[in-house]
């Protein structure tokens, strides 16, 4: 017989019990739409946060006292290290032959005020000049600090899109003075809007020289250092460099491991991969279920299908279907029940996603591949759940099935 | 020859029981032939139409159709003997429920995989053979018995297969349409198709040419119209 044939006498029963088919596809349903739905919001997400951080560069690197802590143990640990000094930036600077730039920033957070109004909790960088070559900032209007500024300590200051929208509604920010805690700064520029990342506010910010900041709000001077290499090649050298002159000035005995860290774009990337990892790990396990469940589902309803139908069978087995014609028939209909779940899935998988990153921070795109592994997985489900009923149907007896009221 | 069968046996065995369903029965029918096999319930003889309907196997003895020995073929062979050769009329029609009526005729036909315009021209054909083309498109349910009867018998023709085989095909109609239903297989009788009709009512098996009896398992005697 065809396979168009086997197809269209499936999808004909399949249309003839709507009800029971719809009943049937609800557990390949939920998995498949599980799969489908994480999978987009976690790649979306992937998309998201890799285009940020190798906004930083693959030549750049971070060092800072801090690594990427997963454990209350390793802060308590961490948090007990020396913290980094404009001093030790310095060093780097002289003494890295590999380090093209070498560039600190630190943030605390403080109240800003401006004439009656005020924004709390706004976050104050303090940074080198060039960390605009590091950090992303785009300039609105006006400009970044330069190096003079920060040399000779300047209280000027470069400020986020939030500072101007609440404080300066219906006045020009530029050349205005700002409270900074209980300092004056002077605004040189506005930094153009970049809205939220995973919930997260960007632009409230406000950079000032570091030597200023140092001076003024130094109270937990958390220095981070940034070194970009000369190129790609040159990074690991530069990396090593680094270590051997702050590990020296720290004074870190030679079998002692370093007591700081150093971050690459890469590391950090992979550092959020693991938690994504683990979260498509969750989601396969629960996918698992429902695909199970779902296939006993379809075998059951299947074998319930193939007894309803016995009479079928010995009237198609009298007329000249083979054994495999039965089995391709039945199989036919389970993989197509599957199927139809699959996609079912995969729709309801992708509005949910859609959903979600309309109505969250969490950006969304749905992944080809993994339309695809939904739509393989749901016909393994079909097959695998259908091969014992069809096998079933097909061993039957043509007299005894013809006689099966 | 078309049928020669050689000493059939069918044992069944019920739990240590041995049931002998048919004895030694030796029977041959030729081509064109029109024969009615009759007897009681229990006779043997839906065993007998069984096993020349090639949907079983005999315990013993051998059975050659169209002078082939079908009496040893597996299941896949004995599906493509029945698909080609015979041509079954059951007593209750058993037609697929959810199909048109020619797309029940097709049947056969996907089987042997006929190409799906042939099919539809060998249906329309076949229907029209039972005068029943402009029902083509009704499901079972929307026919009568008779019409059902026939939509079988069109799908009983539609392979032109050496042999038509009819269990009780009268057996759930009343008698008027009964005797239609035996008009048509006198029809084609007429046209030249060897014709089998298994049956317990005995006007019913006087419209064969011969009558063959079975009881017991066993062919008790046989009656032929003189010509």
């Amino acid at each position: 017989m065809h396979f168009l044939e086997g197809i269209i006498i499936a999808l004909r029963s399949l249309v003839a019990n709507k009800l029971r088919s719809v009943l049937t596809l609800v557990g390949v349903i939920i998995g498949v739409m599980t799969v489908i739905a994480v999978v987009s919001i976690i790649s979306g997400m992937n998309r998201y946060v890799e285009a940020e951080i190798s906004s930083l560069g693959s030549t750049t690197f971070l060092i800072r006292k801090f690594g990427l802590i997963t454990s209350d143990e390793q802060w308590h640990e961490q948090v007990k290290r020396k913290n980094f000094t404009l001093d030790d930036m310095q060093a780097v600077e002289e003494n890295c032959p590999d380090c093209w730039k070498v560039g600190a920033e630190a943030f605390a957070w403080r109240k800003v005020k401006y004439k009656n109004k005020h924004l709390s909790r706004m976050t104050i960088i303090g940074a080198t000049a060039n960390i605009t070559e590091i950090a992303n900032h785009e300039v609105y209007e006006g400009r970044t600090f330069s190096d003079f500024e920060v040399e000779h300590n300047r209280r000027v200051c470069f400020v986020g899109w939030d500072i101007k929208e609440n404080l300066f509604a219906d006045e020009d920010p530029m050349g205005k003075d700002i409270k900074i805690g209980n300092h004056h700064f002077r605004i040189i520029g506005v930094a153009a809007k970049k809205g939220a990342f995973l919930g997260d506010n960007q632009d409230d910010f406000v950079l000032v020289p570091i030597t200023t900041y140092e001076k003024l709000f130094s109270r937990h001077f958390f220095l981070m250092i940034f070194v970009k290499a000369k190129d790609f090649m040159s990074m690991q050298d530069a990396m090593d460099q680094c270590r051997v002159i702050l590990r020296a000035r720290r004074g870190v005995d030679y079998n002692k491991p370093d007591d700081f860290a150093i971050l690459t774009s890469e590391s950090v990337m992979d550092f959020f991969r693991q938690f994504t990892q683990l979260a498509l790990l969750v989601m396969g396990g629960i996918a698992s279920i429902s695909l199970v469940v779902g296939g006993i589902v379809i075998m059951n309803i299947m074998l319930v299908s193939v007894t309803e139908r016995t009479r079928e069978i010995g009237i198609r087995k009298a007329l000249g279907a083979r054994k495999r014609n039965i089995l391709w028939q039945f199989l036919v209909e389970s993989v197509t029940l599957a199927l139809v779940g699959g996609m079912a899935g995969i729709i309801a998988g992708a509005l949910i996603a859609k959903l979600i990153s309309v109505a969250s921070p969490l950006p969304a795109s749905v992944e080809l591949w993994s339309v695809i592994v939904a739509l393989l997985v749901s016909s393994s489900v079909g097959i695998f759940f259908g091969i014992f009923p069809a096998m079933k149907a097909a061993r039957l007896n043509p007299i005894e099935a013809l006689r099966y009221e | 020859m078309l049928i020669r069968t050689q000493d059939l046996w069918k044992i069944y065995e019920m739990g240590r029981e041995k049931v002998n369903a048919l004895r030694e029965v030796s029977l041959e029918i030729e081509k064109g032939e029109y024969a009615a096999i009759m007897g009681p319930s229990g006779s043997g003889k839906s065993t007998l139409m069984n096993l020349i309907g090639c949907l079983d196997t005999p315990t013993k003895g051998d059975y050659y159709l169209n002078d082939k020995l079908v009496s040893q073929m597996n299941d896949d062979e004995l599906a493509r003997i029945r698909n080609k050769e015979i041509g079954f009329v059951f007593q209750t029609f058993n037609l697929l429920a959810r199909a048109t009526a020619a797309h029940n005729v097709e049947l056969p036909l996907v089987y042997n995989g006929t190409e799906s315009e042939v099919r539809k021209r060998k249906a329309r054909e076949a229907l029209k053979m039972v005068d029943l083309e402009d029902r083509a498109t009704h499901k079972p349910n929307e026919l009568s018995g008779g019409e059902r009867q026939r939509v079988a018998l069109a799908r009983a023709l539609v392979n032109n297969p050496a042999l038509i085989l009819a269990d009780e095909p009268t057996g759930n109609l009343d008698t008027k349409t009964g005797h239609e239903i035996m008009n048509i297989f006198k029809k084609l009788h007429r046209q030249g198709n060897t014709l089998i009709i298994v049956t317990h009512e005995h006007d019913i098996a006087t419209y064969a040419d011969r009558i063959i009896y079975i009881r017991d398992g066993a062919i008790e005697k046989e009656e032929r119209k003189k010509n």
